[in-house]
């Protein structure tokens, strides 16, 4: 029938018709910048003309590329573990507490998700700058902290909600102390959670654009603000090499999320 | 109440005055989201109301002003086309998805998921190359002799659709794939059983058992859409700018703080009504 | 019981959620080594009273001493009790070994005291070949039985036993219940059990407690129940039954004559004696009925129609109605007292076998 491929009929074709051309637009672009970032030419002629590496050492000899990364891992790492600290806490709180307005305090927490990135950014902006914050370390990680913050939230109540708390009694009554229970119980059992929450809030982080331009100062900015500043002035392919490596970091990121996931599939 | 109360032992173990008490662990995200979202949102509001001076001035001239409307106008025509484009190839593809072995969907999924995590700006510089005056497209199309002339693809409103359903076309395909696995094949056979022609069964059965995932899906990107930045600013042209990409311009080149503080309110009000009416419809439990 | 000191003495226990009282002034003595079961429906207040002994409940009012000690102010890892729940609670993330272990881990005992001791636990439970495994690798029985030898092999005296069985299918249900009793004849170690299952209880139990809105109805040895039943709530919960109304006629002690609507009188016994003209309500087991030819001259009868007869393997099962239409449920392996519907039957028994109940407000279950 209709959810039955054998059974379909001349429909089929159609749809894997559509189905390929729409695996071809999604890889198209990711495709496109690979093969171009080892093109030789400057004005991005596709086929290139030959083939090059000179577009990657340029990002390397370039004091600007490199501090750029530097400063998106930093603060994406720092986001990452205050988002861990921050959200854990909290998603015990949502799952297991039984206070009035918890749904309440739950939309609360993912709405950074919900309003406008460009919202967020310039009211940071302003705030900001009432501070002299702009430009600084803890601008940027409170920035991508309130968008990474609703990732954790959700991982990790979603796995807090999979797990049933009369294992964490059952723990207790074995002779466990409180603590002794969410350390060796509760929390290795959610792990995947915790695992996904860190995940998402490092890439939250990483890949920030809206809050970073905005937060950014000449002297710091991470690497797609740089990006950002580049790409407004001209269509250079050393773009095209950072972006590569972006991809390449995203698939390596997939396989290990693919290896972990099935070894700790219950 | 007695019952639901004994029934349950495990989950009520506090009563509701202890359970304050479990508020505490969620404090610190709390005062972080306060003082970093809530305070500057609220001075944010604030401006809007007294920049250049006291008063509803910037939200009369923005809505009263022609050009100001044509960019809330633009900003609704391009999320609704972006929405409406995405809908139209996600749900077949979504359907596949639904069909296929799972071998091959696996494959299909990766793909999905490359495109989706890999970086916004490689993405949409991806396409910048790709749809310039001298870019591969116009350059295939006319050597296989479609066009004459290289087609305006870029700064413009095909760029921004491009670009922005290119973005959008995960968050539709995930839900919509979700939606129509979980519907029971039964429930077509009975269909066919009574007489249904497939077409009678898709329009009639399928389809409307589809309809939360297309409601989710389509909801997301419109809200998502309304607010984009980067992508309309980097593929769009100055004639079809979008809000966002006009609150940006306000603030941070014109220093007109209070109209800009205005429009990102205007902004804001669209999206949360826009956002109420899908968890009204949708409930909370399911927003992920 | 011993006439030693109970190893469990809850005391006028009281536990409110709200405005309502789940457990109502409940107390009960456990002896060492008994199996006690609180038997009662949802709701009836006898997994709170476990969770109050447990400790992941503290009462409104009452108390609860172990070996003359209260323990209210111990905390539940503290209190050296053994534990199974209604769900699944093992370890995810931990080998079978690894949550039988994980009670001696927490109470630092040495790595090869701890392997012994797995190793006999695991035996116990006969899942001496799953050592390695993770619980998602079990089946919902063996998890059970994993989540029991993980509650003994700290060789607690008290064992709680939370519905433990509820989740599994019939035949495995029998199957470790048996293997309960066996652990529990063993090692002699006290059980708490708490169970909606009469059957359960009756097998399982050397005591049952019957619980009702919070209170303990009646506690006493299955035959207690089953023959002596408190009040009508009691004799509805345990065993098949069915009850006519009546009333009182003449009592002395225990001994009891009623008329019921029609006109017959019936005598039976009571544990109270009875005021005349109360309204009452008498029992009689299915089991204890007979059916004999309208014409037989009996001891103590009732004239009813035949409506139906099923085979039930083991017995045959009559539906008889009454003069008034009232439905009586017979059990019975005389295969001579077949009949055919719509006959005119009588329906004897013996006045020791009517159990006569003040027609108190409590459902019948």
């Amino acid at each position: 029938m209709l959810l039955n491929l054998n059974r379909m009929g001349p429909g089929r074709y159609v749809l894997y018709g559509i189905g390929v051309l729409t695996a071809l637009f999604l890889l198209l672009p990711v495709a496109f910048i690979a093969a171009l970032s080892f093109g030789s030419s400057q004005w991005l002629q596709f086929p290139p003309p030959g083939w090059t590496l000179k577009w990657y050492a340029a990002i390397f000899n370039d004091p600007r590329w490199v501090e750029s990364i530097w400063t998106s891992v930093k603060v994406a790492f720092t986001v990452m573990v205050l988002s861990i600290a921050l959200g854990l806490p909290a998603a015990f709180a949502l799952v297991r507490g039984k206070f009035p307005g918890r749904t309440l305090l739950h939309a609360f927490f993912i709405s950074p998700m919900i309003v406008p990135v460009i919202i967020l950014a310039i009211a940071l902006y302003v705030f900001v700058l009432k501070f002299g914050l702009n430009g600084t370390f803890i601008a940027f990680v409170a920035a991508h902290l309130i968008v990474a913050l609703p990732f954790s939230v959700i991982c990790i109540v979603n796995s807090l909600e999979g797990f049933d708390e009369s294992t964490e009694k059952a723990a207790i009554v074995c002779g466990a102390t409180k603590a002794e229970a969410i350390f060796r119980v509760t929390l290795p059992a959610i792990r995947l959670g915790i695992f996904s929450a860190a995940l998402f809030s490092f890439l939250a982080s990483w890949d920030e654009v809206v809050l970073g331009i905005f937060m950014a100062s000449p002297t710091l900015q991470t690497l797609p603000v740089r990006m950002w500043t580049t790409l407004r002035q001209d269509l250079t392919p050393v773009i095209a090499s950072v972006s590569t490596l972006l991809i390449a970091l995203t698939i390596v990121i997939m396989i290990i999320t693919a290896f972990l996931r099935r070894r700790y599939a219950r | 109440m007695f019952e639901a109360i004994s029934n349950n032992p495990y989950r009520n173990l506090r009563a509701p005055r202890v359970g304050l008490r479990r508020l505490r662990p969620a404090l610190p995200a709390l005062i972080f989201l306060f003082v970093f979202m809530v305070v500057p949102l609220s001075s944010l509001l604030l401006l809007s109301v007294t920049k250049p001076e006291t008063g509803l001035g910037n939200y009369i001239s923005l809505l009263g002003d022609a050009t100001y409307a044509r960019v809330l106008l633009n900003t609704f025509i391009i999320a609704a086309l972006v929405t409406l484009v995405t809908l139209v190839i996600a749900y077949p593809v979504a359907w596949l998805l639904a069909i296929l072995p799972s071998r091959v969907s696996q494959i299909f999924f990766a793909i999905i998921l490359l495109s989706m995590w890999t970086n916004l700006l490689a993405r949409t510089y991806g396409w910048m190359v790709l749809l310039q005056r001298t870019g591969v497209i116009n350059r295939a199309l006319m050597g296989v002799g479609l066009i004459d002339q290289p087609l305006p693809l870029i700064n413009n409103l095909a760029g921004v659709t491009i670009g922005m359903t290119y973005i959008m076309l995960p968050y539709v395909i995930l839900p919509l794939h979700a939606t129509i696995s979980g519907i029971d094949p039964a429930i077509m056979q009975a269909a066919a059983i009574t007489g249904a022609k497939p077409r009678q069964i898709f329009w009639h059965v399928m389809l409307p058992l589809s309809l939360p995932g297309i409601g989710a899906g389509c909801m997301m990107v419109f809200v998502m859409a309304l607010g984009y930045y980067v992508t309309p600013a980097l593929l769009g042209g100055t004639s079809n700018m979008m809000l966002a990409e006009m609150i940006a311009q306000q603030v941070q080149s014109l220093l007109n703080w209070g109209l800009g503080s205005a429009a990102a309110f205007i902004l804001l009000a669209v999206t949360l009504v826009f956002y109420a009416i899908y968890v009204r419809a949708i409930g909370l439990g399911r927003v992920r | 019981m011993s006439a030693q000191a109970p190893l469990v003495n809850i005391r006028n226990l009281v536990k409110h959620f709200g405005s309502v009282a789940a457990v109502d002034d409940v107390s009960l003595q456990v002896g060492e080594g008994e199996f006690l079961t609180f038997l009662g429906s949802s709701g009836s207040g006898k997994t709170t009273t476990l969770f109050i002994v447990a400790g992941f409940e503290d009462p409104t009012a009452g108390d609860v001493e172990i070996d003359g000690r209260s323990v209210l102010s111990v905390k539940p890892n503290e209190r050296n009790i053994g534990m199974v729940f209604q769900r699944y609670t093992l370890f995810p993330h931990m080998t079978v070994a690894q949550n039988v272990g994980f009670p001696l881990m927490v109470r630092r005992r040495s790595k090869a005291e701890i392997d012994k001791a797995v190793k006999e636990m695991l035996d116990l439970v006969q899942l001496g070949a799953y050592a390695g495994r993770k619980p998602s690798e079990l089946s919902g029985g063996q998890q059970q039985r994993v989540a029991l030898a993980r509650a003994l092999v700290y060789k607690p005296r008290i064992l709680l036993m939370d519905e433990p069985l509820a989740a599994l299918d019939k035949r495995l249900r029998e199957d470790i219940q048996q293997e309960i009793r066996r652990i529990h004849r063993e090692l002699g170690v006290t059980i708490l059990y708490v169970t909606h299952d009469q059957e359960e209880a009756l097998r399982m139990s050397d005591r049952i407690a019957v619980f009702s809105h919070g209170k303990i109805a009646q506690i006493g040895s299955g035959a207690d129940l089953y023959e002596r039943p408190a009040d009508a709530f009691v004799a509805g919960f345990i065993g098949n039954s069915n009850f006519l109304q009546g009333s009182v006629v003449q009592s002395q002690q225990d001994q009891v004559a009623v008329r019921l609507d029609d006109g017959t009188v019936i005598r039976g016994n009571t544990r109270h004696p009875l005021a005349a003209n109360a309204r009452v309500r008498l029992m009689i087991r299915p089991e204890r009925l007979a059916l004999a030819p309208s014409n037989d001259q009996v001891d103590q009868s009732l004239d009813v129609t035949l409506s139906d007869t099923t085979y039930l393997g083991d017995m045959l099962q009559h539906e008889v109605v009454t003069a008034w239409q009232q439905r009586i449920t017979v059990r019975t392996n005389d295969r001579a007292a077949a009949s055919s519907a719509g006959n005119a039957l009588k329906l004897h028994f013996a006045s020791t076998d009517v159990m006569v109940f003040e027609d108190g407000n409590r459902a019948t279950a």
